[in-house]
């Protein structure tokens, strides 16, 4: 659609995956940050601790 | 002369329209009062006798002797809360707590209705002022004016509301006056304050429209606005210490000062959640108008005006909504905190069928403002390059409504544990929690953000050089976060204890937020300086305006079911655990008598909406010279 | 004009749908609990633990939250053998409270809910510490000792224990309300002297039928013995005059836990046992 932003197939790969990658560690973070300010620890495959 | 024809036709369909009216409301009305007359002979007085050890002198007040230990106990002043028997309430025949619950609800949509609407007026001024824009101009002091009626409306509404109170409930209101004192003086005094900044910003409006003046007009708008929201606060801090007193001891004497007292635990989350629903109450109101406007006139430049205030109204109203659960959930934490015993009887005790009703107000309302959006997309010519996510964001829609109101989704009562012959029942037992009712919620709040996103975007085409590398970001957020949302509900719900699944559900709102947060911060970044593709006002499907109705009513019903949630977890309690209600109507009442109470106000507040527009109509309009008869007239 | 109609009517028939919804649900109504009067004379245990049972499904709220997992908040009483439960409690170090029986256990965990918490059960933050449970004998529940009397009879008798709380009597009730610990509710005034009688627990030391001794002196005919004045006397201050043969056991507080009223209701009465 934008003429003017041509980015190569391989390029726009990475692109899609480094985001998808960094979404998936922001949530994580954002997981075990919400759980553990209300006391409840999670372990780092996001099970219960404790 | 055409829109006076217009408006004397209307008039008349409008008495027309009345009679049927007044005989439904008469309907549902002898529907709703019935079962309190089927009360009334059951003279509860009489049995209620203190069981033994809890005895006291017949003819005297049971006065509960404090702990040594509360040395204020023995200060003279202190006056506890009465003790009421049923004799201390006036009998006037009908139920007492129906015309309080139809007043009070009047006042209340009144209120949040003429709070509301300066607030965007005053915002949409600014924005004017900023742009330039005249249109912005106009709309505001068109908003202005056809709410102007609503103070007086509001007002009329609060005095026969306290009137009604004070007939009805004395000794309850007593107890009030003696505990607020002088804050009533304070907020009646608030009232003069208020009348002045609206009838100088109002009338003020063109004569200080333009250069310094206009800031002078601001400032009055903006005092307008102080002084409502501190009436609102005030207002508020009464239904909060009838739910959660402070500043009073175990009996209901006064022992702290009167911001103590004002200052519950749930004073604030009322009073955020109140702020928000206002706005977004006001947005879909104004918004009915310009619909209707809209569909009365084959103007085209009129259509277009009324198109686009219909737009920025909604705009407003779920741009409002959308934060809303949030402060719910607030409020809701709140009272969990304050009393476990609360917050159960709201969401698991027989109050719990209330939330599928609530599931299909809000249901509704996303639907209608989803559609709205979707339909208006006609108007942009970019618009096409997103049509196919429309299907994807509806079918979302759908299944997750169907999910939210699937009543097998619900906590069980007592009465149905014992009805299912004990109170272990394995296989409803997974079936009976929220985590997927939670999904379904934030899922539908994503999407209604998608939706909103694709429509604010579907006008313009970005030009900065990291447009890929922005999209790609935003999908993959959108997809991470609803990932996330069905893991949190489906694993913390099913899979561990009940503090981590409340726990996560914490999590998924927050997943929610942030999407909304990083797709406002994307989208204004990315498309800033963006190619604007044309779009053109008016065209817009006439089907589409209804949903512009809906709004209004889902969110009118919606105000008064809550209404009725927020008043019965006090249960048998005027003010809880220090003033009991010992009236004839001390029960909580079915879902079904509140669902018809809460139809008759929505209807009466839908009338009396009408007749304020029609007013601000007149004010604009002006009947012709009649022409003397010529003889030989024409017939 | 057709829009007017067109759209009054869309909007009325939206609301009566969101109200023909409130009607499919089912028609609960929340009543307010009623206190009934319990006839002392004919009450067998089967009555108090069927009242037990009803105060627990009821009055009591406790079902709110006491349900079986995974929807309870609480643990799932009705599922558990509470009398086995209690001498686990006992046995556990977290266990902060003085009762050596089911019974008493029961009661404390209404009256004082912290005492022991199970653990995951705590409020939030308070790692197990601090019930969110209410006091059950405090508002907005406030139950009598009776009542609560009544539910450990139902908990008791629900796994076929044995009863262990006695039927109330007035005196019995009485002295469950006075004993309960600090943060109870305080005694209300006695109605009538039979009660006054049952609140103070003279018949613990005096027999109130015969003139036998028992701590102190029997009462049958203290009024052909003592006038009235003196009666007053004797309760208000015991250890002015000490029939000849008796310690001077008699509580010297009474004139401060006393009523007014409630005085001059013994004196009468006392009076009269001629």
């Amino acid at each position: 659609m934008s003429e003017e932003n041509k980015i190569g197939g391989a390029a726009l790969l990475v692109i899609w995956i480094a985001a998808l990658a960094i979404s998936l560690v922001a949530f994580y973070g954002l997981d075990h940050l919400i759980m553990n300010m209300q006391g409840l620890p999670l372990n780092a495959d996001l099970t219960p601790a404790g | 002369m055409r829109s006076n024809r217009q408006q004397s036709i209307r008039r008349k369909g409008f008495s027309n329209r009345l009679g049927w009216l007044l005989s439904l409301l008469a309907v549902l009305l002898v529907f709703s009062v019935t079962p309190v007359f089927a009360d009334m002979g059951m003279g509860g007085a009489e049995q209620r006798i203190a069981p033994i050890g809890r005895v006291h002198i017949a003819g005297q007040d049971f006065v509960p002797a404090a702990d040594s230990a509360t040395s204020e106990a023995e200060a003279p002043e202190l006056i506890a809360a009465p003790r009421t028997s049923r004799k201390d309430y006036p009998n006037i025949g009908v139920s007492s707590r129906a015309v309080v619950w139809i007043l009070a609800q009047l006042h209340l949509f009144f209120g949040a209705l003429v709070l509301a609407v300066p607030l965007f007026v005053l915002v949409i001024e600014l924005v004017g002022l900023m742009t330039g824009d005249e249109r912005y101009d106009s709309m505001a002091h068109e908003f202005m004016k056809i709410s102007l009626t609503g103070f007086s409306i509001t007002a009329i509404f609060g005095g026969s509301l306290a009137l009604a109170l004070f007939l009805l409930y004395p000794d309850f209101m007593g107890y009030m006056m003696h505990v607020f004192g002088a804050q009533w003086l304070v907020y009646a005094g608030l009232f003069f304050l208020e009348s002045f900044f609206l009838y100088t910003y109002y009338y003020g409006w063109n004569a200080m429209r333009y250069g310094n003046l206009k800031w002078v007009h601001l400032s009055l708008g903006l005092l307008l606005n102080g002084a409502g929201m501190t009436i609102m606060v005030m207002a508020n801090s009464w239904a909060t210490f009838m739910m959660a007193p402070s500043g009073v001891n175990e009996v209901g004497a006064v022992i702290g000062n009167i911001w103590e007292v004002m200052k519950g635990p749930l004073w604030n989350p009322i009073n955020l959640h109140r702020f928000i629903a206002n706005i977004g109450f006001g947005g879909a109101v104004v918004g009915a108008y310009a619909a209707y406007k809209f569909l009365s006139t084959k103007d085209m430049e009129k259509r277009a005006h009324y198109d686009w205030m219909g737009y920025t109204s909604n705009f407003i109203a779920i741009l409002a909504f959308l934060p809303l659960p949030f402060a719910g959930y607030w409020l809701m934490a709140e009272i969990y905190a304050y009393s476990q015993q609360m917050g159960i009887t709201a969401m698991g005790g027989i109050l719990a069928w209330l939330f599928i009703v609530q599931a299909v107000l809000i249901g509704t309302i996303l639907l209608a403002g989803n559609y709205y959006l979707w339909a208006g997309m006609s108007r942009t010519e970019g618009s096409k390059r997103y049509k196919p996510f429309i299907g994807f964001i509806a079918f979302v829609l759908v299944v997750c409504f169907l999910t939210w109101v699937t009543p097998h989704t619900l906590m069980l009562s007592a009465s149905e544990i014992a009805q299912l012959g004990g109170s272990h029942h394995h296989i409803l037992g997974p079936l009976g929690i929220m985590p997927a009712k939670n999904i379904a919620v934030n899922l539908m709040l994503i999407v209604t953000f998608l939706s909103f996103q694709l429509y604010r975007r579907s006008d313009k085409v970005a030009t900065v050089s990291w447009a890929p590398i922005g999209n790609a970001l935003m999908v993959a957020i959108y997809v991470v976060a609803i990932v996330n949302i069905i893991f949190l509900g489906v694993y913390f719900g099913y899979f561990t204890n009940t503090v981590y699944k409340v726990g996560s559900s914490v999590a998924q709102v927050s997943s929610t937020l942030v999407v909304i947060i990083a797709g406002i911060v994307i989208d204004s970044l990315m498309f800033k300086n963006a190619k604007t593709l044309p779009s053109h006002w008016g065209r817009i499907p006439d089907r589409a305006q209804y949903a512009l109705f809906a709004l209004p009513i889902a969110f009118t019903w919606l105000m008064g079911l809550m209404g009725y949630v927020r008043s019965s977890v006090k249960t048998h309690w005027h003010v809880y655990t220090v003033m009991k209600d010992n009236s004839p109507d001390n029960f909580i009442p079915t879902i079904g008598y509140a669902g018809n109470m809460i139809t008759i106000v929505t209807v009466l507040f839908l009338l009396f909406v009408l007749f304020m527009f029609w007013v601000a109509s007149l004010s604009g309009t002006k009947q012709a010279k009649p022409e003397t008869v010529t003889e030989g007239g024409v017939a | 004009m057709s829009v007017f109609f067109k759209t009054i009517g869309f909007s009325i028939g939206l609301a009566l749908i969101f109200t023909l919804v409130t009607q499919l649900l089912p028609q609960v109504e929340g009543e307010a609990p009623v206190e009934t009067k319990v006839d002392l004379a004919s009450l067998t245990m089967d009555d108090f633990v069927a009242m037990g049972e009803d105060l627990f499904m009821n009055k009591g709220t406790c079902t709110l939250c006491h349900k079986p997992p995974p929807i309870g908040r609480a643990p799932d009483i009705q599922g558990m053998d509470m009398v086995r439960t209690s001498t686990e409690r006992f046995a556990d170090e977290r266990y902060q409270g003085e009762s050596k029986d089911a019974a008493g256990y029961l009661l404390e965990s209404m009256i004082d809910p912290s005492k022991f918490v199970v653990a995951g059960w705590g409020k939030k933050g308070s790692n197990d510490t601090v019930s969110p449970m209410p006091a059950i004998d405090k508002a907005p529940i406030q139950l009598s000792a009776m009542e609560m009397d009544a539910i450990i009879a139902y908990l008791q008798a629900k796994d076929g224990n044995e009863v262990t709380v006695s039927l109330p009597s007035p005196e019995a009730a009485a002295e469950v309300a006075a004993a309960a610990p600090a943060g109870g509710v305080a005694p209300a005034p006695a109605a009538t002297a039979e009660e006054a009688l049952g609140k103070y627990a003279c018949s613990s030391c005096h027999a109130m039928d015969s003139e036998d001794p028992l701590v102190g002196p029997g009462l049958a005919t203290v009024g052909r013995r003592l006038s009235e004045g003196e009666i007053r006397q004797s309760i208000v201050d015991p250890a002015a005059v000490i029939t000849e043969g008796f310690p001077p056991a008699m509580p010297a507080d009474f004139a401060e836990k006393m009523t007014v009223k409630e005085l001059e209701m013994l004196v009468q009465h006392l009076a009269e046992k001629k």
